[in-house]
């Protein structure tokens, strides 16, 4: 490929910029720009990623490897395949939009950016980690700087919130540990080398058990019910750009790893586990929908619509068909683009009006129509209208699903006439009418902080409307995988 | 062999001993002025440095080497010289955190001084006992200096009563100790460790004698460790007694323990016993029991007590998988657990002298008062809590990864929720040093403790990014127990 090391530009740039700002952002307006700046190389390294991969030849593209801890057998080694590719362009246009939205963080700003850069650096480190020592170093580095942003710039219960998520998230991982303590062993190569250990073929009991664990273990992030109550809280309490991170990326981490390590490594394990993976993710979808229905708080609203979307994600590796995990992962690119610009407008609604309650809101659309229009193109992608990115990824799923079990479709369809009733009464609500008192103050927002609207809302419609790339890098991701489910 | 040469092996102890009769001496011949207070001759504490940086020096030199002295009753080998390695380390690091923090209970430095190098003596020549004889005495000289160290603040009655437990602890350990060495020295008829492993290996059967003196003597070291169910004493004592002493105590004793332990339990493998499971079941409890008893804590030194007994149970599952990995990778535990904890015991040193206090609560907005010693101590306490870019995750994945490797999957299973359980309370400290609100004022560092403070974090976070060259010192250490086998 070419000689400079790509990935490693995204994945160390925040961790730099995070140095920098640390020894040299005494002054209030300094990191947001060298978070800035930051951004714009993740941003277009990624974009530079997502343009030249190779869909026809497929498999790991821009490798780089560099001997680490040889006593174990870890290596920095990094690449990216066909899923990574998406989420390395999802995760940049969500950095960067993050740090415009943060604009005006006036509470401790130094240390903000310098968190937020450091969990941008584990995230970006998960999706092109080749690694598993070094994918899950990366990933446990990212839980730490999430607790202390929404423990210290978050609101709503936010000392109880951080404190459930970060111990969630490392009971998840402790699974984790055990996992790849049992399959290190079971391969006996002394390599955490993920090429290595995929090509290893496990004992179907092996296979069984472990593909258990990690889909517990990576379960607990995406959230898979009954391990979900941490993350609408953590969605509510966090800061805005965190939200956006959290939901629109971290979620993704979970479902990343569950194909990255569960499917691929144990493509035999669906068999048993799919049935039942299948119902969990039924009742992600419908019981996080008719969760959102009940919320009062905007935020919670999107929370528990985040359950139900991942929900999709869940059933289409249950079924583990080709359609329905290329609609997975489009979905987790669709899901995160979608609910970023949704956490983007509350926040944005929120600063200026100091509410959340739906109650409280009203005719946005005349006091602030860009908002307002932003509001509809996110709830459009999150009801998977066409002409939407979310559009494109329920379709995928659901075609999935119908082929392996019709009946199954229709219990999930359930969710997608919910969905569109919380939205359509929260949207309503708050859109229509008569501006309310405490939206008074509001207007049409300055460019930093309509910008990452802009960008995201274009993205929704642009891979809704030209799928045809994004689709592609997915399927030649998904390839290998899926000839090893057919061979397993 | 000769003498001179034999002499020459134990030069590092050698330095040691008198590097503290020279702080003694120092101080008789210049003597701090009536008033001055105790931390008016910091060149003591610093004379103390430089006799140990010259005793570390000869460790070095003479690594590598493999002896047998005194006809089995010191061994130089790479396990001792590792372990000396540490102590003579951990003895720096309290003598530079120690100067500027005397005042707050003492009036008298070069005694204090002298008697942690004298203790770190003791410490050594646990690390290179082959005897049992040998490591009776070096285990007084262990206590005795500490019983007085952890004494030390006379106008304290809580550091008296803590000196007090200490010396009954050290009495009934002791005496379980000795009742174990006589029963093995009665039934084999030998005192010497490798001679003690011939003989268990000859045996086919062994009696129940020998297996009950073999488990007295894990007893007595499993006081030493702080594990469970015998760290009842720790706690108490390591609350009252002086900071710097408890700093000492935490990483210095407990090391010792396991330095011994190492020797004879790899000797005791030859007996059919089922050292995994004893080993485990005290590793799997010291971790419980630490971890549920640190919640509740009010107190930083006390939750460090707890959380120290969990560390130890952390440690205990590098022995338990009772490989040569296995032990590597406790080694390597060992060296991330005394990087973070004195950097801990670093802050809290600093802290309490300006403060006059150990109360969680009061380290509320350190952040403010003094960002480099609240950076200082999130990074040591999330060391301990087991979180990447620090020393103690890699430290527990390596001692995972070989338990898991030894078929200990349910030992692991308990050390990861342990784990678990354990950020809860590290991350609630960090909550209130970085978000709680607290008092005004900055906090000043003496220049030797920012000094050790400093090495400290940095030994984290080199620990934590590329520890293959203390990992592969620890398996060559490691390699020295299993060698001869």
């Amino acid at each position: 490929m070419t000689n400079v090391p790509v990935l490693s530009i995204i994945a160390l740039t925040p961790t730099v910029a995070a140095l920098l700002i640390a020894l040299f952002g005494r002054s209030p307006k300094v990191p947001r720009w060298i978070a800035l700046v930051a951004a714009t190389v993740c941003l277009s390294s990624a974009a530079y990623v997502y343009a030249t991969y190779d869909r026809t030849a497929g498999g790991l593209q821009f490798m780089e490897s560099v001997p680490w801890i040889p006593s174990i057998g870890a290596s920095y080694t990094l690449g990216v395949d066909g899923i990574s590719v998406p989420m390395l362009m999802l995760m940049g246009l969500v950095m960067f939009t993050g740090v415009l939205v943060s604009w005006d963080v006036t509470l401790r700003p130094r240390e903000f950016f310098v968190l937020l850069l450091l969990l941008v650096t584990g995230v970006f480190g998960v999706f092109v980690a080749v690694d598993a020592f070094l994918l899950f170093f990366l990933y446990e580095m990212a839980v730490l700087p999430m607790f202390l942003l929404i423990a210290i710039w978050g609101s709503t219960r936010k000392d109880y919130s951080a404190m459930k998520l970060t111990l969630f998230l490392f009971a998840g991982s402790a699974l984790l540990i055990i996992a790849m303590g049992l399959i290190y062993w079971k391969v006996g190569a002394g390599t955490f080398d993920l090429r290595v250990w995929s090509d290893y073929t496990f004992s179907p009991e092996f296979q069984k058990w472990v593909f258990l664990i990690t889909f517990v273990g990576f379960g607990a992030l995406i959230p898979i019910w009954p391990l979900h109550t941490w993350s609408p809280d953590g969605h509510v309490a966090a800061p805005t750009a965190v939200s956006m991170m959290h939901a629109g990326v971290l979620l993704k981490l979970g479902a990343y790893g569950v194909i990255r390590f569960g499917l691929t490594l144990f493509p035999s394990a669906i068999e048993t586990w799919g049935p039942l993976i299948a119902i969990i993710g039924v009742i992600n979808v419908v019981y996080g929908a008719m969760c959102a229905m009940n919320q009062k708080d905007m935020k919670y609203v999107l929370g528990y619509s985040s359950v139900s979307h991942m929900g999709y994600v869940i059933l289409g590796i249950a079924m583990a068909n080709s359609y329905s995990l290329e609609g997975a992962v489009f979905q987790m690119f669709a899901h995160g683009i979608m609910t970023a610009l949704f956490f983007a407008l509350i926040g944005y609604v929120y600063e200026s009006s100091h509410t959340r309650q739906i109650a409280d809101i009203s005719g946005l659309m005349r006091q602030t129509p860009l908002v307002a229009a932003g509001f509809v193109i996110a709830g459009a992608a999150s009801m998977g209208l066409p002409s939407t990115s979310g559009f494109v990824a329920e379709l995928l799923v659901y075609i999935g699903i119908i082929q392996e079990s019709p009946a199954l479709a229709a219990v999930a369809f359930v969710g997608v006439v919910i969905t569109a009733a919380y939205l359509v009464r929260m949207l309503g609500k708050i859109l229509l009418g008569e501006p309310s008192e405490a939206i008074a103050q509001i207007s049409d927002a300055r460019p930093v902080r309509v910008a990452p609207m802009i960008i995201l809302a274009l993205t929704i419609m642009l891979v809704g409307i030209f799928p045809a790339s994004m689709y592609q890098t997915i399927q030649s991701g998904l390839a290998p995988l899926l000839a090893k489910l057919a061979g397993g | 062999m000769n003498t001179t040469s034999m002499l020459s092996l134990m030069l590092p102890e050698i330095i040691v001993a008198l590097t503290g009769g020279l702080i003694i001496v120092l101080d008789l011949i210049w003597p701090a002025a009536e008033d001055s207070g105790p931390d008016s001759q910091p060149w003591l504490a610093y004379t103390g440095v430089l006799g140990l940086l010259l005793a570390a020096a000869s460790v070095l030199s003479l690594s590598g080497q493999d002896a047998t002295l005194f006809e089995g009753i010191i061994l130089i080998d790479p396990l001792g010289a590792f372990f000396k390695m540490l102590f003579i380390g951990i003895a720096i690091l309290v003598l530079l955190l120690s100067v500027g923090a005397l005042k707050t209970f003492t009036k008298w430095s070069a005694e204090f001084y002298a008697l942690i190098v004298w203790c770190t003596l003791g410490h050594m020549l646990l690390a290179s006992a082959g005897e049992l004889f040998t490591i009776f005495l070096a285990l007084q000289l262990t206590s005795l200096p500490l019983i007085v160290l952890i004494g030390y603040a006379k106008q304290d009655p809580i550091s008296g009563e803590a000196a007090l437990k200490y010396l009954l602890m050290v009495m009934v350990s002791t005496a379980v100790l000795l009742y174990g060495m006589s029963l093995i020295y009665g039934s084999l008829g030998t005192s010497t460790i490798s001679e003690i492993g011939t003989k268990l290996a000859e045996m086919n059967t062994i009696g129940p004698v020998v297996a009950l003196g073999l488990v007295l003597l894990l007893t007595g070291f499993a006081f030493k460790i702080t594990a469970a169910p015998f760290h009842y004493w720790v706690p108490d004592v390591y609350e009252g007694a002086p900071n710097p002493v408890t700093a000492f105590l935490s990483v210095g004793s407990k090391f010792a323990g396991f330095a011994l332990a190492l020797r004879i339990i790899v000797t005791g493998l030859q007996v059919e016993m089922n050292w995994h499971l004893i080993l485990g079941l005290m590793a799997a409890l010291s971790m419980t029991l630490g971890n549920l008893g640190a919640i509740r804590q009010t107190n930083i030194k006390r939750m460090l007590a707890y959380s120290g007994i969990a560390q130890a149970g952390y440690l205990l599952v590098g022995l338990a998988a009772l490989s040569q990995e296995g032990v590597g990778a406790l080694l390597f535990y060992a060296s991330a657990y005394l990087f973070a904890n004195l950097a801990a015991f670093g802050v809290i040193i600093v802290f309490a002298t300006a403060t006059k206090s150990t109360s969680i609560e009061r380290f509320s907005g350190l952040s403010k008062r003094s960002p480099l010693l609240a950076l200082a101590l999130a990074i040591a306490l999330l060391s301990l809590g087991g979180l990447p870019l620090m020393a103690g995750f890699m430290a527990k994945f390596y001692v995972f990864l070989y338990a898991v490797k030894a078929g200990l999957v349910w030992l692991v299973a308990f050390g990861v929720v342990n784990s678990v359980i354990s950020l809860y309370y590290y991350l609630r400290v960090v909550w209130i040093v970085y978000v709680a609100e607290g008092d005004p004022g900055e906090i000043r560092v003496p220049l030797g403790a920012g000094v050790a403070i400093s090495i400290c974090v940095a030994g984290v976070l080199v620990l934590g990014l590329y520890p293959e060259p203390m990992m592969q010192a620890a398996q060559f250490a490691a390699s020295a127990l299993f060698g001869g086998q």
